[in-house]
Protein backbone atom coordinates (compact mmCIF):
# COMPACT_ATOMS: atom_id res chain seq x y z
CA UNK A 1 0.00 0.00 0.00
CA UNK A 2 1.19 3.50 -0.86
CA UNK A 3 2.49 5.50 2.03
CA UNK A 4 1.21 8.85 3.26
CA UNK A 5 3.88 10.85 1.51
CA UNK A 6 3.10 9.32 -1.90
CA UNK A 7 -0.58 9.98 -1.50
CA UNK A 8 0.01 13.52 -0.39
CA UNK A 9 2.12 14.11 -3.46
CA UNK A 10 -0.54 12.67 -5.71
CA UNK A 11 -3.21 14.84 -4.16
CA UNK A 12 -1.11 17.91 -4.74
CA UNK A 13 -0.66 17.00 -8.40
CA UNK A 14 -4.39 16.46 -8.93
CA UNK A 15 -5.08 19.74 -7.21
CA UNK A 16 -2.80 21.49 -9.67
CA UNK A 17 -4.60 19.88 -12.58
CA UNK A 18 -7.92 20.92 -11.12
CA UNK A 19 -6.74 24.48 -10.94
CA UNK A 20 -5.76 24.41 -14.60
CA UNK A 21 -9.02 22.89 -15.78
CA UNK A 22 -10.95 25.35 -13.68
CA UNK A 23 -9.08 28.26 -15.22
CA UNK A 24 -9.64 26.86 -18.70
CA UNK A 25 -13.33 26.56 -17.96
CA UNK A 26 -13.56 30.18 -16.89
CA UNK A 27 -11.62 31.31 -19.97
CA UNK A 28 -13.94 29.32 -22.22
CA UNK A 29 -16.94 30.81 -20.45
CA UNK A 30 -15.67 34.32 -21.10
CA UNK A 31 -14.96 33.49 -24.74
CA UNK A 32 -18.37 31.89 -25.06
CA UNK A 33 -20.01 35.04 -23.81
CA UNK A 34 -18.10 37.08 -26.37
CA UNK A 35 -18.95 34.65 -29.15
CA UNK A 36 -22.61 34.82 -28.22
CA UNK A 37 -22.51 38.60 -28.34
CA UNK A 38 -20.95 38.41 -31.76
CA UNK A 39 -23.68 36.15 -33.12
CA UNK A 40 -26.22 38.59 -31.75
CA UNK A 41 -24.44 41.58 -33.26
CA UNK A 42 -24.45 39.88 -36.66
CA UNK A 43 -28.18 39.23 -36.58
CA UNK A 44 -29.58 42.55 -37.77
CA UNK A 45 -27.56 42.42 -40.96
CA UNK A 46 -28.61 38.86 -41.79
CA UNK A 47 -32.23 39.63 -41.02
CA UNK A 48 -32.18 42.75 -43.17
CA UNK A 49 -30.59 41.02 -46.13
CA UNK A 50 -33.16 38.25 -45.84
CA UNK A 51 -36.11 40.59 -45.63
CA UNK A 52 -35.03 42.76 -48.52
CA UNK A 53 -34.47 39.67 -50.66
CA UNK A 54 -37.85 38.34 -49.70
CA UNK A 55 -39.55 41.55 -50.64
CA UNK A 56 -37.61 41.72 -53.89
CA UNK A 57 -38.71 38.24 -54.87
CA UNK A 58 -42.28 39.22 -54.13
CA UNK A 59 -42.06 42.34 -56.24
CA UNK A 60 -40.21 40.96 -59.21
CA UNK A 61 -40.69 37.49 -60.57
CA UNK A 62 -37.81 35.12 -60.28
CA UNK A 63 -38.38 34.27 -63.92
CA UNK A 64 -37.78 36.83 -66.59
CA UNK A 65 -41.10 37.42 -68.30
CA UNK A 66 -39.73 37.85 -71.79
CA UNK A 67 -37.08 35.18 -71.99
CA UNK A 68 -38.37 32.77 -69.36
CA UNK A 69 -34.89 32.52 -67.87
CA UNK A 70 -34.17 32.46 -64.20
CA UNK A 71 -33.18 35.82 -62.88
CA UNK A 72 -30.23 34.39 -61.06
CA UNK A 73 -28.33 31.13 -61.46
CA UNK A 74 -28.33 30.53 -57.70
CA UNK A 75 -32.01 29.67 -57.86
CA UNK A 76 -31.41 26.97 -60.45
CA UNK A 77 -31.64 23.39 -59.27
CA UNK A 78 -29.82 20.55 -60.94
CA UNK A 79 -29.65 16.86 -60.12
CA UNK A 80 -27.01 16.52 -57.41
CA UNK A 81 -24.07 14.71 -58.93
CA UNK A 82 -21.29 16.79 -57.48
CA UNK A 83 -21.73 18.29 -54.07
CA UNK A 84 -19.66 20.57 -51.89
CA UNK A 85 -19.73 20.27 -48.15
CA UNK A 86 -18.33 22.92 -45.85
CA UNK A 87 -17.31 21.28 -42.60
CA UNK A 88 -16.99 23.73 -39.73
CA UNK A 89 -15.10 22.31 -36.77
CA UNK A 90 -12.90 23.81 -34.08
CA UNK A 91 -9.31 24.98 -34.11
CA UNK A 92 -8.28 23.49 -30.79
CA UNK A 93 -8.82 20.35 -28.80
CA UNK A 94 -9.83 19.92 -25.16
CA UNK A 95 -13.43 20.37 -26.18
CA UNK A 96 -14.83 16.95 -25.41
CA UNK A 97 -16.35 15.24 -28.40
CA UNK A 98 -17.02 18.48 -30.26
CA UNK A 99 -14.63 17.98 -33.18
CA UNK A 100 -15.21 14.24 -33.34
CA UNK A 101 -18.96 14.76 -33.58
CA UNK A 102 -18.66 17.26 -36.40
CA UNK A 103 -16.44 15.01 -38.47
CA UNK A 104 -18.65 12.04 -37.67
CA UNK A 105 -21.63 13.90 -39.10
CA UNK A 106 -19.58 14.76 -42.19
CA UNK A 107 -18.49 11.13 -42.62
CA UNK A 108 -22.08 9.99 -42.28
CA UNK A 109 -23.14 12.43 -44.96
CA UNK A 110 -20.41 11.16 -47.26
CA UNK A 111 -21.27 7.53 -46.55
CA UNK A 112 -24.95 8.20 -47.08
CA UNK A 113 -24.27 9.42 -50.62
CA UNK A 114 -21.82 6.90 -52.06
CA UNK A 115 -22.70 7.53 -55.71
CA UNK A 116 -21.99 11.25 -55.87
CA UNK A 117 -18.71 13.11 -56.06
CA UNK A 118 -18.06 15.25 -53.02
CA UNK A 119 -15.74 18.18 -52.52
CA UNK A 120 -14.87 19.06 -48.96
CA UNK A 121 -14.05 22.53 -47.74
CA UNK A 122 -12.65 22.23 -44.24
CA UNK A 123 -12.85 25.10 -41.80
CA UNK A 124 -11.16 24.67 -38.45
CA UNK A 125 -7.86 22.93 -37.91
CA UNK A 126 -9.05 19.89 -36.02
CA UNK A 127 -11.63 18.84 -38.56
CA UNK A 128 -9.22 19.47 -41.39
CA UNK A 129 -6.63 17.16 -39.83
CA UNK A 130 -9.17 14.38 -39.38
CA UNK A 131 -10.55 14.74 -42.90
CA UNK A 132 -7.11 14.90 -44.46
CA UNK A 133 -6.23 11.54 -43.01
CA UNK A 134 -9.07 9.95 -44.96
CA UNK A 135 -9.38 11.82 -48.19
CA UNK A 136 -6.91 13.06 -50.79
CA UNK A 137 -6.41 16.74 -51.49
CA UNK A 138 -7.53 17.94 -54.90
CA UNK A 139 -4.64 18.87 -57.13
CA UNK A 140 -4.55 21.52 -59.79
CA UNK A 141 -2.18 22.11 -62.65
CA UNK A 142 -1.53 25.21 -64.65
CA UNK A 143 -2.43 25.18 -68.30
CA UNK A 144 -1.91 27.73 -71.00
CA UNK A 145 -4.71 28.03 -73.51
CA UNK A 146 -4.41 29.24 -77.11
CA UNK A 147 -4.52 32.92 -76.10
CA UNK A 148 -1.53 32.50 -73.88
CA UNK A 149 -3.36 33.12 -70.63
CA UNK A 150 -2.66 30.78 -67.79
CA UNK A 151 -5.46 28.97 -66.09
CA UNK A 152 -5.72 26.62 -63.16
CA UNK A 153 -7.18 23.32 -64.23
CA UNK A 154 -8.20 20.66 -61.83
CA UNK A 155 -6.55 17.30 -62.27
CA UNK A 156 -8.46 14.07 -62.43
CA UNK A 157 -10.05 13.03 -59.18
CA UNK A 158 -8.15 10.61 -56.99
CA UNK A 159 -11.32 9.46 -55.35
CA UNK A 160 -15.00 10.16 -54.97
CA UNK A 161 -14.22 12.54 -52.15
CA UNK A 162 -11.57 15.21 -52.33
CA UNK A 163 -10.59 18.12 -50.15
CA UNK A 164 -10.60 21.31 -52.18
CA UNK A 165 -9.59 23.81 -49.59
CA UNK A 166 -8.82 24.54 -46.01
CA UNK A 167 -8.94 27.80 -44.19
CA UNK A 168 -6.66 27.76 -41.20
CA UNK A 169 -7.19 30.52 -38.69
CA UNK A 170 -10.49 31.64 -40.15
CA UNK A 171 -12.33 31.00 -36.91
CA UNK A 172 -9.73 32.52 -34.60
CA UNK A 173 -10.48 35.95 -35.91
CA UNK A 174 -13.77 35.71 -37.68
CA UNK A 175 -13.82 38.40 -40.33
CA UNK A 176 -16.75 39.08 -42.59
CA UNK A 177 -14.37 39.84 -45.47
CA UNK A 178 -12.79 36.42 -45.51
CA UNK A 179 -16.13 34.70 -45.16
CA UNK A 180 -17.39 36.76 -48.07
CA UNK A 181 -14.44 35.67 -50.21
CA UNK A 182 -15.21 32.05 -49.42
CA UNK A 183 -18.88 32.61 -50.23
CA UNK A 184 -17.92 34.14 -53.57
CA UNK A 185 -15.67 31.21 -54.31
CA UNK A 186 -18.48 28.75 -53.59
CA UNK A 187 -20.93 30.78 -55.66
CA UNK A 188 -18.60 30.93 -58.62
CA UNK A 189 -18.13 27.16 -58.47
CA UNK A 190 -21.88 26.75 -58.41
CA UNK A 191 -22.46 29.16 -61.27
CA UNK A 192 -19.81 27.43 -63.39
CA UNK A 193 -21.51 24.11 -62.65
CA UNK A 194 -18.49 22.62 -60.94
CA UNK A 195 -20.85 21.72 -58.12
CA UNK A 196 -24.59 21.08 -58.13
CA UNK A 197 -25.27 21.84 -54.48
CA UNK A 198 -23.51 23.08 -51.37
CA UNK A 199 -24.09 22.04 -47.77
CA UNK A 200 -22.71 23.24 -44.46
CA UNK A 201 -22.07 20.83 -41.60
CA UNK A 202 -21.88 22.67 -38.31
CA UNK A 203 -22.95 22.84 -34.71
CA UNK A 204 -25.95 25.08 -34.39
CA UNK A 205 -26.00 27.04 -31.18
CA UNK A 206 -29.02 28.89 -29.85
CA UNK A 207 -28.00 28.61 -26.22
CA UNK A 208 -26.01 26.22 -24.04
CA UNK A 209 -28.91 23.80 -23.79
CA UNK A 210 -30.36 24.38 -27.23
CA UNK A 211 -27.78 23.20 -29.72
CA UNK A 212 -27.56 20.50 -32.32
CA UNK A 213 -25.47 19.23 -35.17
CA UNK A 214 -26.98 20.14 -38.49
CA UNK A 215 -26.45 19.66 -42.18
CA UNK A 216 -27.85 22.71 -43.90
CA UNK A 217 -28.24 23.35 -47.59
CA UNK A 218 -26.52 26.53 -48.69
CA UNK A 219 -27.09 26.28 -52.44
CA UNK A 220 -29.28 26.21 -54.44
CA UNK A 221 -31.52 28.67 -52.66
CA UNK A 222 -35.02 27.28 -52.79
CA UNK A 223 -36.77 29.69 -50.51
CA UNK A 224 -35.30 32.79 -48.99
CA UNK A 225 -35.31 33.19 -45.25
CA UNK A 226 -35.92 29.51 -44.47
CA UNK A 227 -32.93 27.49 -43.34
CA UNK A 228 -32.92 24.27 -45.30
CA UNK A 229 -31.86 21.75 -42.71
CA UNK A 230 -31.48 18.32 -44.19
CA UNK A 231 -30.20 16.49 -41.14
CA UNK A 232 -29.97 17.25 -37.45
CA UNK A 233 -28.77 15.49 -34.35
CA UNK A 234 -29.84 16.61 -30.90
CA UNK A 235 -27.62 16.07 -27.87
CA UNK A 236 -28.77 13.57 -25.26
CA UNK A 237 -30.53 14.68 -22.08
CA UNK A 238 -27.44 13.80 -20.06
CA UNK A 239 -25.21 15.95 -22.25
CA UNK A 240 -27.65 18.81 -21.94
CA UNK A 241 -27.70 18.47 -18.17
CA UNK A 242 -23.92 18.53 -17.98
CA UNK A 243 -23.75 21.58 -20.23
CA UNK A 244 -26.38 23.34 -18.14
CA UNK A 245 -24.47 22.60 -14.96
CA UNK A 246 -21.25 23.94 -16.46
CA UNK A 247 -22.98 27.07 -17.71
CA UNK A 248 -24.65 27.83 -14.40
CA UNK A 249 -21.46 27.45 -12.41
CA UNK A 250 -19.69 29.80 -14.84
CA UNK A 251 -22.43 32.39 -14.72
CA UNK A 252 -23.78 31.95 -18.25
CA UNK A 253 -27.50 32.29 -18.82
CA UNK A 254 -29.30 29.35 -20.30
CA UNK A 255 -32.05 31.21 -22.08
CA UNK A 256 -31.75 32.34 -25.62
CA UNK A 257 -31.19 36.05 -25.82
CA UNK A 258 -34.32 38.03 -26.52
CA UNK A 259 -34.00 39.30 -30.04
CA UNK A 260 -37.63 39.61 -30.98
CA UNK A 261 -37.74 43.38 -30.92
CA UNK A 262 -34.54 43.78 -32.90
CA UNK A 263 -35.69 41.14 -35.37
CA UNK A 264 -39.00 42.89 -35.89
CA UNK A 265 -37.15 46.11 -36.54
CA UNK A 266 -34.77 44.43 -38.95
CA UNK A 267 -37.59 42.77 -40.87
CA UNK A 268 -38.87 46.18 -41.84
CA UNK A 269 -35.83 46.69 -44.01
CA UNK A 270 -36.80 46.96 -47.64
CA UNK A 271 -40.31 45.71 -47.01
CA UNK A 272 -42.25 48.92 -46.43
CA UNK A 273 -45.48 48.92 -48.34
CA UNK A 274 -44.49 51.58 -50.83
CA UNK A 275 -43.23 51.62 -54.37
CA UNK A 276 -39.50 51.88 -54.19
CA UNK A 277 -37.46 53.57 -56.81
CA UNK A 278 -34.91 50.92 -57.70
CA UNK A 279 -31.72 52.58 -58.73
CA UNK A 280 -30.52 49.43 -60.37
CA UNK A 281 -32.60 46.90 -62.27
CA UNK A 282 -33.78 43.90 -60.28
CA UNK A 283 -31.18 41.58 -61.77
CA UNK A 284 -28.38 43.80 -60.63
CA UNK A 285 -29.78 44.06 -57.14
CA UNK A 286 -30.13 40.30 -57.05
CA UNK A 287 -26.57 39.86 -58.23
CA UNK A 288 -25.37 42.07 -55.43
CA UNK A 289 -27.65 40.78 -52.70
CA UNK A 290 -27.45 37.03 -53.20
CA UNK A 291 -23.72 36.67 -52.49
CA UNK A 292 -24.28 38.77 -49.39
CA UNK A 293 -27.08 36.48 -48.33
CA UNK A 294 -24.98 33.35 -48.83
CA UNK A 295 -22.09 34.98 -47.03
CA UNK A 296 -24.33 35.99 -44.13
CA UNK A 297 -25.52 32.37 -43.85
CA UNK A 298 -21.93 31.14 -43.75
CA UNK A 299 -20.90 33.79 -41.26
CA UNK A 300 -23.81 32.90 -39.06
CA UNK A 301 -22.91 29.20 -39.16
CA UNK A 302 -19.30 29.96 -38.27
CA UNK A 303 -20.17 32.33 -35.45
CA UNK A 304 -22.52 29.76 -33.94
CA UNK A 305 -19.97 27.03 -34.34
CA UNK A 306 -17.36 29.10 -32.50
CA UNK A 307 -19.81 29.66 -29.66
CA UNK A 308 -20.59 25.95 -29.60
CA UNK A 309 -16.91 25.09 -29.49
CA UNK A 310 -16.36 27.28 -26.46
CA UNK A 311 -19.45 25.86 -24.81
CA UNK A 312 -18.20 22.33 -25.46
CA UNK A 313 -14.82 23.18 -24.00
CA UNK A 314 -16.46 24.77 -20.99
CA UNK A 315 -18.53 21.65 -20.39
CA UNK A 316 -15.57 19.34 -20.85
CA UNK A 317 -13.45 21.37 -18.46
CA UNK A 318 -16.28 21.48 -15.94
CA UNK A 319 -16.48 17.68 -15.99
CA UNK A 320 -12.71 17.47 -15.67
CA UNK A 321 -12.78 19.76 -12.65
CA UNK A 322 -15.51 17.68 -11.04
CA UNK A 323 -13.60 14.49 -11.71
CA UNK A 324 -10.49 15.99 -10.17
CA UNK A 325 -12.43 16.94 -7.05
CA UNK A 326 -13.77 13.42 -6.74
CA UNK A 327 -10.30 12.01 -7.15
CA UNK A 328 -8.93 14.31 -4.45
CA UNK A 329 -11.69 13.20 -2.08
CA UNK A 330 -10.98 9.53 -2.62
CA UNK A 331 -7.23 10.02 -2.27
CA UNK A 332 -7.71 12.03 0.92
CA UNK A 333 -9.83 9.26 2.36
CA UNK A 334 -7.24 6.69 1.43
CA UNK A 335 -4.45 8.82 2.86
CA UNK A 336 -6.26 9.22 6.18
CA UNK A 337 -6.81 5.49 6.36
CA UNK A 338 -3.15 4.79 5.77
CA UNK A 339 -2.19 7.37 8.38
CA UNK A 340 -4.66 5.89 10.88
CA UNK A 341 -3.30 2.41 10.24
CA UNK A 342 0.25 3.60 10.86
CA UNK A 343 -0.75 5.23 14.15
CA UNK A 344 -2.64 2.15 15.27
CA UNK A 345 0.33 0.01 14.43
CA UNK A 346 2.63 2.25 16.45
CA UNK A 347 0.34 2.19 19.46
CA UNK A 348 0.14 -1.60 19.33
CA UNK A 349 3.91 -1.73 19.22
CA UNK A 350 4.23 0.57 22.23
CA UNK A 351 1.54 -1.25 24.22
CA UNK A 352 2.94 -4.69 23.49
CA UNK A 353 6.43 -3.38 24.29
CA UNK A 354 5.20 -2.08 27.65
CA UNK A 355 3.44 -5.38 28.37
CA UNK A 356 6.61 -7.31 27.74
CA UNK A 357 8.55 -5.35 30.35
CA UNK B 1 -34.52 73.21 -39.03
CA UNK B 2 -35.14 69.65 -38.15
CA UNK B 3 -36.86 68.84 -34.89
CA UNK B 4 -38.01 65.55 -33.45
CA UNK B 5 -40.81 65.28 -35.99
CA UNK B 6 -38.83 65.64 -39.16
CA UNK B 7 -35.39 64.24 -38.60
CA UNK B 8 -34.04 61.18 -40.29
CA UNK B 9 -33.33 58.00 -38.45
CA UNK B 10 -30.07 56.66 -39.84
CA UNK B 11 -28.63 53.23 -39.26
CA UNK B 12 -25.36 51.78 -40.48
CA UNK B 13 -25.13 48.00 -40.29
CA UNK B 14 -22.20 45.80 -41.27
CA UNK B 15 -22.15 41.99 -41.34
CA UNK B 16 -20.44 42.02 -37.97
CA UNK B 17 -22.36 44.62 -36.03
CA UNK B 18 -24.56 47.70 -35.96
CA UNK B 19 -22.21 50.68 -36.16
CA UNK B 20 -24.68 53.38 -35.34
CA UNK B 21 -28.36 53.97 -34.96
CA UNK B 22 -29.08 57.65 -34.58
CA UNK B 23 -30.97 60.60 -35.99
CA UNK B 24 -29.57 63.30 -38.22
CA UNK B 25 -30.62 66.18 -40.43
CA UNK B 26 -29.13 64.73 -43.57
CA UNK B 27 -26.91 61.93 -44.73
CA UNK B 28 -24.55 61.71 -47.68
CA UNK B 29 -24.20 58.31 -49.32
CA UNK B 30 -21.85 56.87 -51.92
CA UNK B 31 -24.36 55.13 -54.19
CA UNK B 32 -22.98 53.06 -57.00
CA UNK B 33 -23.64 55.72 -59.60
CA UNK B 34 -22.35 58.61 -57.51
CA UNK B 35 -22.90 60.42 -54.26
CA UNK B 36 -26.34 61.41 -53.12
CA UNK B 37 -27.65 63.31 -50.16
CA UNK B 38 -30.79 62.27 -48.38
CA UNK B 39 -32.98 64.65 -46.41
CA UNK B 40 -36.19 64.10 -44.53
CA UNK B 41 -39.06 63.21 -46.83
CA UNK B 42 -37.04 61.56 -49.58
CA UNK B 43 -38.93 59.25 -51.90
CA UNK B 44 -38.57 55.53 -51.08
CA UNK B 45 -35.48 54.20 -52.78
CA UNK B 46 -33.37 51.05 -52.93
CA UNK B 47 -29.86 51.41 -54.24
CA UNK B 48 -26.54 49.64 -54.32
CA UNK B 49 -23.69 51.30 -52.52
CA UNK B 50 -20.27 51.91 -54.00
CA UNK B 51 -17.10 52.68 -52.10
CA UNK B 52 -16.77 56.02 -50.34
CA UNK B 53 -17.77 58.03 -47.31
CA UNK B 54 -21.04 58.06 -45.46
CA UNK B 55 -21.44 61.51 -43.90
CA UNK B 56 -23.93 62.35 -41.23
CA UNK B 57 -24.88 66.00 -40.98
CA UNK B 58 -26.29 67.29 -37.73
CA UNK B 59 -26.25 63.90 -36.08
CA UNK B 60 -27.76 63.69 -32.61
CA UNK B 61 -24.71 62.03 -31.10
CA UNK B 62 -21.98 64.55 -31.69
CA UNK B 63 -22.47 66.55 -34.86
CA UNK B 64 -21.01 65.36 -38.15
CA UNK B 65 -19.72 61.84 -38.49
CA UNK B 66 -17.80 60.19 -41.28
CA UNK B 67 -17.55 56.48 -42.02
CA UNK B 68 -15.77 54.81 -44.87
CA UNK B 69 -17.96 52.13 -46.40
CA UNK B 70 -17.46 49.79 -49.30
CA UNK B 71 -20.22 47.99 -51.16
CA UNK B 72 -23.62 47.18 -49.88
CA UNK B 73 -27.14 48.45 -50.09
CA UNK B 74 -29.18 51.32 -48.85
CA UNK B 75 -32.86 51.65 -48.24
CA UNK B 76 -34.29 55.14 -48.10
CA UNK B 77 -37.73 55.81 -46.67
CA UNK B 78 -39.13 59.28 -45.98
CA UNK B 79 -38.15 59.16 -42.32
CA UNK B 80 -35.57 56.41 -42.22
CA UNK B 81 -32.33 55.46 -43.91
CA UNK B 82 -30.77 52.05 -43.43
CA UNK B 83 -27.32 51.40 -44.81
CA UNK B 84 -26.14 47.82 -45.17
CA UNK B 85 -22.43 47.98 -45.82
CA UNK B 86 -20.14 45.04 -46.54
CA UNK B 87 -17.39 46.84 -44.76
CA UNK B 88 -17.52 49.98 -42.67
CA UNK B 89 -14.65 51.75 -40.94
CA UNK B 90 -14.10 54.93 -39.01
CA UNK B 91 -11.47 57.15 -40.68
CA UNK B 92 -9.11 56.43 -37.80
CA UNK B 93 -9.41 52.69 -38.31
CA UNK B 94 -8.18 52.69 -41.88
CA UNK B 95 -4.86 50.95 -42.38
CA UNK B 96 -3.19 53.22 -44.93
CA UNK B 97 -0.43 50.78 -45.71
CA UNK B 98 -2.84 47.99 -46.36
CA UNK B 99 -5.02 50.20 -48.53
CA UNK B 100 -1.95 51.17 -50.54
CA UNK B 101 -1.05 47.51 -51.03
CA UNK B 102 -4.60 46.82 -52.07
CA UNK B 103 -4.40 49.62 -54.62
CA UNK B 104 -1.14 48.27 -56.05
CA UNK B 105 -2.56 44.80 -56.24
CA UNK B 106 -5.70 46.09 -57.92
CA UNK B 107 -3.68 47.95 -60.53
CA UNK B 108 -1.55 44.92 -61.18
CA UNK B 109 -4.64 42.79 -61.63
CA UNK B 110 -6.12 45.39 -63.91
CA UNK B 111 -3.08 45.28 -66.16
CA UNK B 112 -3.04 41.51 -66.22
CA UNK B 113 -6.75 41.05 -66.74
CA UNK B 114 -6.44 40.51 -70.49
CA UNK B 115 -9.80 39.81 -72.11
CA UNK B 116 -11.57 38.56 -69.05
CA UNK B 117 -14.40 40.89 -68.17
CA UNK B 118 -14.81 39.30 -64.78
CA UNK B 119 -11.24 40.04 -63.82
CA UNK B 120 -11.55 43.65 -64.96
CA UNK B 121 -14.59 44.18 -62.79
CA UNK B 122 -12.88 42.58 -59.85
CA UNK B 123 -9.76 44.69 -60.31
CA UNK B 124 -11.81 47.86 -60.69
CA UNK B 125 -13.69 46.99 -57.51
CA UNK B 126 -10.45 46.60 -55.65
CA UNK B 127 -9.04 49.86 -56.98
CA UNK B 128 -12.18 51.82 -56.17
CA UNK B 129 -12.27 50.45 -52.63
CA UNK B 130 -8.60 51.21 -52.00
CA UNK B 131 -8.83 54.69 -53.47
CA UNK B 132 -11.86 55.53 -51.36
CA UNK B 133 -10.09 54.32 -48.25
CA UNK B 134 -6.98 56.32 -49.01
CA UNK B 135 -9.02 59.44 -49.74
CA UNK B 136 -10.82 59.16 -46.41
CA UNK B 137 -7.59 58.53 -44.55
CA UNK B 138 -5.78 61.48 -46.11
CA UNK B 139 -8.60 63.84 -45.43
CA UNK B 140 -8.22 63.35 -41.72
Amino acid sequence: MANVLDLRRRIRSVKNTRQITKAMKMVSAARLRRAQERTLAARPYAEMITSVLESLTRRVDIFDEETGNLRHPLFATRPEKRVLIVVISGDRGFAGAFNANITKTAFQFIKGNPEIEIDVEAIGRKGRDLLRRRYPIASYSEQTDENGTKRQVRNERKGKVEITGDHPGMLIKLEANRVFDLAQNIISRYVHEEIDAAYIVYNEFKSVIAQRLVVERLLPILEIGKPQITGAEEPTAEQKERAAHAALSAGITLEEADTEEADEEAKKFGTANVDYIYEQPAEELFNGLLPQYVSAMLYHAMAESVAAEHAARMTAMDSATNNASEMIDSYTLQMNRVRQAAITKEIIEIVSGAAAV
Amino acid sequence: MADETNSLRVRLVSPERVLFDTTADAVELPAKNGYMEVLFGHAPLMAELGAGDVRLHGGRDGGDQVYNVSWGFVEVLPDRVTILANDALKPGEIDVQRAQQQLDRGQKEWQEAGDSEEKYTEALHRIAEAEAKLATAHEK
